[in-house]
């Protein structure tokens, strides 16, 4: 099993009336954010991701998210920049780069590109479309995502496969000179991961290019649908997927005890899934950002917001695991066996967490629950 | 064939790589509708008012009602060029345009492109202009509740168009529907930003119709609209939003009845 530590950076502070607003997106004033405390909390933030390497886990990831309180990281690769040249020996995923909200896809090969070299080939990288409400915030017409999605991911691969220069004729980027210095260190590219929501397009596209697929927040029940649906279509393509390409995103807190546990983490998962995941249904799902048969199968298959589910429900439901060492132990050997991943991305700070308990929660993880699960691979 | 009750034929033409939902009845002078960017398909009240003085045609467009989306049309051009087609196909020389919102921007961008096919326009609280003073609201992030109150003055009627308890089939439609229209209004966000440029070229009669309480379009655009286009002439339908036929279908089909009433008198203009 393979341990990433996951950050979103979330700015915690929202405003006291923030259960009357409709989001922690798009419409959000930027006036509740105070940069004096954003400096500190971002260095913060980057301290705890860069402990992760002395805490002997796999690799560290950051994201892409704009305009809103529940990750300040509109750019994932300035983040990524800051961590190589404070780390030695961790892998950095980008989990991702949101490819059609973005302009140029040539920018994002060079830096990613710029990111495995300099670090020496220790970048993984990631490609998404963004979330719907992104959609709003960079008014780009979601209904063309995927198709932008697909050609900038064409785009970029063949950049860094491809001695250049080359032209590029597509629908949405027509380039005369594709030439992209510096070319990525590792080859033929870094490792692409594809987070994704259970769409069966991406689910298959995925598989056919034999990419790690990542989960996100979702009850278990629905990750086993998605990480069948993904082996499946992989196997229709001639492709058995390894355990370590399928990855789940995992809110974990651990305490002494399961009590302290709880009584610490409620409120951490809850501000995730109650206020930073807050959206205004509208924005989340902008016409066109899924294909007519997937909006179909959303909207029968009945999931509400995160919003409407309890904290205890968020625990029964694989929403997060949040307990002592040996609880979590269980509920993760539990979890594995029943979705059968082999990649770990544990979002180790949640929500509000302050600092002490976001190093506590890391050193317990790392000392009592992943070693656990690195003895289980090395014996089978 | 008669509007009267409700009677219209409907027929799939096979156009533009897919099949093209089109609504007919009257007789008279041909009319074409271009619909709004909701609630294609359906054959409303109005539909029936207009078929009494005209031969109404009333195509859905592309990716709207039961017209099959075409997915070489990303943009106000493509739709403008699809409709030249339609009109050919069916055989129309030269057509009286009616269209409301987005229907309205349509048939102002179809008399730009090709102003002998537009015998005269009436544009109902049309979209299309970029006015950047005048934002149109962002009816893409509207839930239900926002809708009926940003497009009907009388909430109770709202409700007839705008379901509190949507069945799936409505809620795929009004998704197609809003993709659709997305690909022609997210970005820039309802209008052509060219358009004011171009609208010297109408040649048409003119009239501009707005609801007095339309709270998505702002009155300014019908005002520009109609320093915009020589000789165009603007009425406000009272008691009224953003959908004029949908809540006064009577009154503006006067008004529409009225314009071309003028038309047919020489020398009225």
């Amino acid at each position: 099993m393979q341990f990433f530590m996951f950050h979103l950076m979330p700015y915690p502070y929202l405003p006291a009336d923030f259960d009357e607003r409709e989001s922690a997106w798009v419409t959000l004033s930027n006036s509740n954010y105070d940069p004096t405390v954003g400096t500190g909390l971002y260095n913060r933030y980057l301290d705890e991701l860069e402990y992760a390497e002395e805490l002997g886990f796999d690799g560290i990831c950051v994201n892409e998210h704009h305009q809103n309180a529940y990750g300040t990281m509109p750019s994932p690769n300035l983040m990524a920049a800051t961590l190589v040249r404070r780390t030695e020996r961790l892998k950095l995923a980008i989990v991702g780069n949101g490819l059609p909200l973005r302009d140029h896809p040539l920018r994002v090969a060079e830096e990613v590109a710029m990111l495995d070299v300099i670090s020496g080939g220790r970048i993984i990288s990631g490609f998404v479309r963004g979330i719907g409400d992104e959609y709003f915030s960079m008014s780009i017409d979601p209904s063309i995502s995927r198709e932008r999605f697909s050609e900038a991911h064409d785009l970029i691969i063949k950049a860094w496969t491809t001695e250049g220069p080359f032209r590029w004729i597509g629908k949405h980027y027509r380039l005369n000179y594709v030439n992209v210095w510096p070319r990525p260190l590792q080859q033929p590219h870094p490792p692409i991961w594809i987070p994704a929501f259970g769409s069966t397009e991406t689910m298959s596209w995925a598989a056919e290019h034999h990419y790690t697929y990542l989960s996100v927040f979702a009850p278990s029940k629905l990750l086993k649908r998605w990480f069948d649906g993904y082996r499946e279509g992989a196997r229709a393509a001639g492709y058995e997927v390894p355990r370590d390409k399928i990855g789940i995103l995992l809110p974990i807190y651990v305490a002494e005890t399961d009590k302290q546990a709880h009584a610490e983490g409620r409120q951490y998962v809850t501000w995730l899934y109650h206020k930073g995941l807050k959206h205004k249904f509208e924005h989340l799902f902008p016409p066109g950002y899924m294909s007519d048969h997937s909006w179909g199968r959303f909207l029968q298959s009945g999931l509400g917001a995160y919003s409407d589910v309890s904290y205890e429900d968020l625990v029964a439901q694989g929403y997060a695991v949040v307990g002592s060492p040996a609880t979590v132990r269980e509920r993760m050997a539990e979890l594995a066996e029943e979705l059968g991943f082999g990649l770990v991305n544990a979002l180790l700070h949640i929500g509000d967490m302050p600092h002490d308990h976001t190093i506590r929660n890391m050193e317990l993880f790392a000392r009592e629950v992943m070693p656990h699960f690195r003895e289980q691979s090395a014996a089978a | 064939m008669t509007g009267q009750n409700g009677q219209h034929t409907a027929q799939h033409l096979e156009l533009g790589g897919g099949r093209i939902h089109v609504m007919r009845a009257g007789a008279g002078e041909e009319l074409l509708f271009l619909h709004p960017a909701a609630g294609a398909g359906f054959w409303l009240p109005f539909h029936g008012l207009l078929a009494e003085h005209f031969d109404l045609i009333a195509p859905d467009h592309p990716g709207f009602g039961e017209s099959d989306r075409l997915e070489w049309i990303d943009g106000m051009d493509d739709l403008v060029y699809f409709y030249l087609d339609l009109l050919d196909a069916l055989d129309l020389e030269a057509v009286h345009v009616v269209g409301a919102s987005l229907g309205g921007w349509l048939g102002a961008e179809l008399a730009v492109h090709q102003p002998s096919k537009v015998r005269s326009l009436v544009m109902v609280d049309p979209i299309g202009l970029d006015l950047p003073e005048h934002p149109v609201e962002d009816i893409f992030a509207m839930n239900p509740d926002e809708l009926r109150a940003a497009l009907f003055v009388d909430q109770e009627l709202a409700l007839q168009f705008i379901s509190p308890e949507p069945d799936l089939d409505m809620l795929m439609r009004a998704f197609k529907e809003k993709t659709s229209f997305a690909r022609l209004a997210w970005n820039p966000f309802c209008c052509n930003p060219k358009l004011h440029l171009r609208l010297h070229r109408v040649t048409a009669p003119t009239l501009i119709l707005w609801g007095s309480d339309d709270r998505l379009v702002p009155p300014a655009h019908g005002e520009r609209y109609r320093e915009l286009i020589a000789g165009a002439r603007l009425e406000i339908v009272d008691d009224c939003g953003h959908a004029p036929l949908l809540e006064q279908p009577e009154r503006t089909v006067e008004a529409i009845g009225r314009f071309h009433a003028e038309l047919a008198t020489p020398g009225s203009r």
